[in-house]
């Protein structure tokens, strides 16, 4: 059949969309972890393969097998419950890491998914939102996470969410938000994951301090612009908090020079300093702004 | 102003191609996709086979009623169909419109199943609770395979993320050149739409050729 010029442009995306599906497909790994359906996973570093946590329901006997349809033993390197992510390592794995890229809403995406042998598995959508962080319970577990209305199918969980060109933008997981399909951005992903290959697992930076925002009075704001900041309402005993002098009653007005006025604010900072660094934070008391200085701890 | 119309002063190459593309597939489709009509009431969806009033549908379609159909062509046009042949494994039917006038019917342009990738623009058309000629867009996901009883081969289907509902049954999947690559036959698992590849129609019906 003949085709017009305007169906060649149809033709033209639907066919840098199959591309893109087979290139980033290279570096996406079916994952056995669990007696039910497998898994998918993504390789980011050499023989390092980036899958979600709640997928592997054991920590040995993992096994994954290639886009070649070649099935390797996988090591469980470490896991991270708070993000959903989880590090394998495949020795002679030999494929070239996923390439990264960057979310923007709107842009047309695809779920990629390795559930069964014999090719990967894909889906459409848009990038919905960017939204964040998200919260557990024990603090900030994401900075930031990418909704989207491309269907994750069963198995695509440590799969990738790629764009036209087949760069990876998130980690696919439906194991953060019950029932919601989320993404975890490349960048934050590929730093947790750096950090479990080489620790482990993730050291959440703790001080030990319960704060809520409040509004400050300008006859209190001891010069300052800001009209709020963090009153401490706790500080644990033995806590960095402590230890670097900050007081119950003290209010937070800044980490590092950069202003705070809300909680996320300050698990936003805590989120990129890892345990060990020294942060100078300014309080206002009495009236007066005070500098102290706290180590990030780690939670125990 | 109309945001077509908008665009269309802005003469932005891509999105007015896109836009036109997308416009320009489904109208020619749209000629060749029949609704079924039941005991009175629109059961189905079907794909101008053949010139000569071969129609296919989904053999769930017709099975509750064998004993005659109707189809309502892309004009409005009501004509009664005989079913010529039925295929319960693979889920297809043939319909056969008596006394066609030429040029009545306009007959789809098919596409190749087989070349068909993950990821590739596929369209279905149909119509779902019997509303006319409803498009929805979406991809190939995958590929299923399934193991008949009946059938030597196991038949390798089309799976894909277009929104599917009762009433689609037996309208087309096509891809970004606007060719059928498969019947739409049914929803696997909540939310995957299944596709009977083109070839295993064509190659049903060239059987029933030889029979007839």
């Amino acid at each position: 059949m003949e085709h017009t010029p305007d169906i060649r442009v149809l033709a033209l995306l639907s066919n840098q969309m199959a591309d893109a599906v087979e290139q980033a497909g290279a570096a996406v790994v079916l994952v056995n972890g669990r007696e039910r359906l497998p898994a998918t996973g993504v390789v980011f570093d050499t023989d390092l393969v980036l899958t979600a946590d709640h997928v592997l329901e054991r920590d040995e006997d993992i096994t994954i097998e290639t886009a070649s349809g070649t099935t390797l033993a996988a090591r469980l390197v470490g896991r991270d419950p708070a993000s959903d992510l989880a590090v394998l390592r495949v020795d002679g794995l030999g494929i070239a890491p996923a390439t990264q890229g960057t979310a923007r809403v709107g842009q047309i995406v695809l779920a990629v998914g390795r559930p069964a042998s014999g090719g990967a598995m894909a889906s459409l959508g848009v990038v919905s939102a960017l939204s964040g962080p998200l919260r557990r319970r024990r603090g900030v577990a994401v900075e930031q996470v990418i909704q989207t209305d491309a269907t994750p199918y069963p198995g695509f969980s440590g799969g990738p969410l790629i764009d036209a060109q087949g760069a990876v933008l998130g980690i696919l997981t439906t194991g953060l938000v019950r029932s919601t399909p989320l993404a975890i951005p490349t960048a934050v992903a590929w730093r947790i994951a750096g950090l479990l290959a080489q620790q482990g697992h993730m050291q959440r930076g703790y001080l030990g301090i319960a704060s809520q925002p409040i509004h400050l009075p300008v006859a209190q704001r001891g010069g300052l612009t800001q009209e709020r900041g963090l009153l401490l309402m706790r500080v644990e005993e033995g806590s960095p908090a402590e230890q670097g002098g900050l007081l119950l009653g003290d209010i937070l007005v800044s980490v590092n020079g950069q202003t705070i006025t809300d909680t996320d604010q300050l698990q936003a900072v805590l989120s990129t300093a890892p345990v060990g660094t020294a942060l100078e934070m300014g309080v206002l008391r009495g009236g007066a702004v005070q500098q102290v200085v706290v180590t990030v701890g780690q939670r125990a | 102003m109309t945001i077509e119309a908008e665009l269309e002063t802005e003469r932005d190459p891509v999105t007015t191609d896109l836009a036109h593309g997308i416009d320009a597939l489904v109208r020619r489709v749209l000629a060749s996709v029949v609704r079924v009509v039941g005991q009175g009431q629109g059961v189905g969806s079907g794909v101008v086979w053949r010139i000569n009033g071969g129609i296919v549908t989904n053999d769930h379609v017709v099975a509750a009623h064998a004993g005659g159909v109707a189809v309502e062509l892309d004009d409005g046009r009501v004509r009664p169909a005989t079913v010529a042949a039925r295929h319960p494994a693979f889920d297809l039917a043939l319909l056969h419109v008596e006394g066609v006038a030429p040029g009545e019917l306009r007959m789809a342009a098919t596409g190749t199943a087989a070349h068909l990738r993950v990821g590739e623009l596929v369209f279905a058309v149909g119509n779902p609770y019997g509303q006319r000629n409803i498009v929805t867009a979406g991809i190939v996901s995958g590929f299923g395979e399934a193991r008949l009883p009946s059938v030597a081969q196991p038949l390798r289907y089309i799976l894909s993320d277009v929104l599917l509902r009762p009433g689609n049954s037996g309208g087309p999947l096509v891809n970004a050149y606007g060719g059928v690559v498969g019947i739409n036959a049914m929803i696997r698992g909540g939310d995957l739409a299944v596709a009977i590849p083109t070839e295993v129609v064509q190659a049903w019906l060239n059987d029933q050729d030889q029979i007839l």
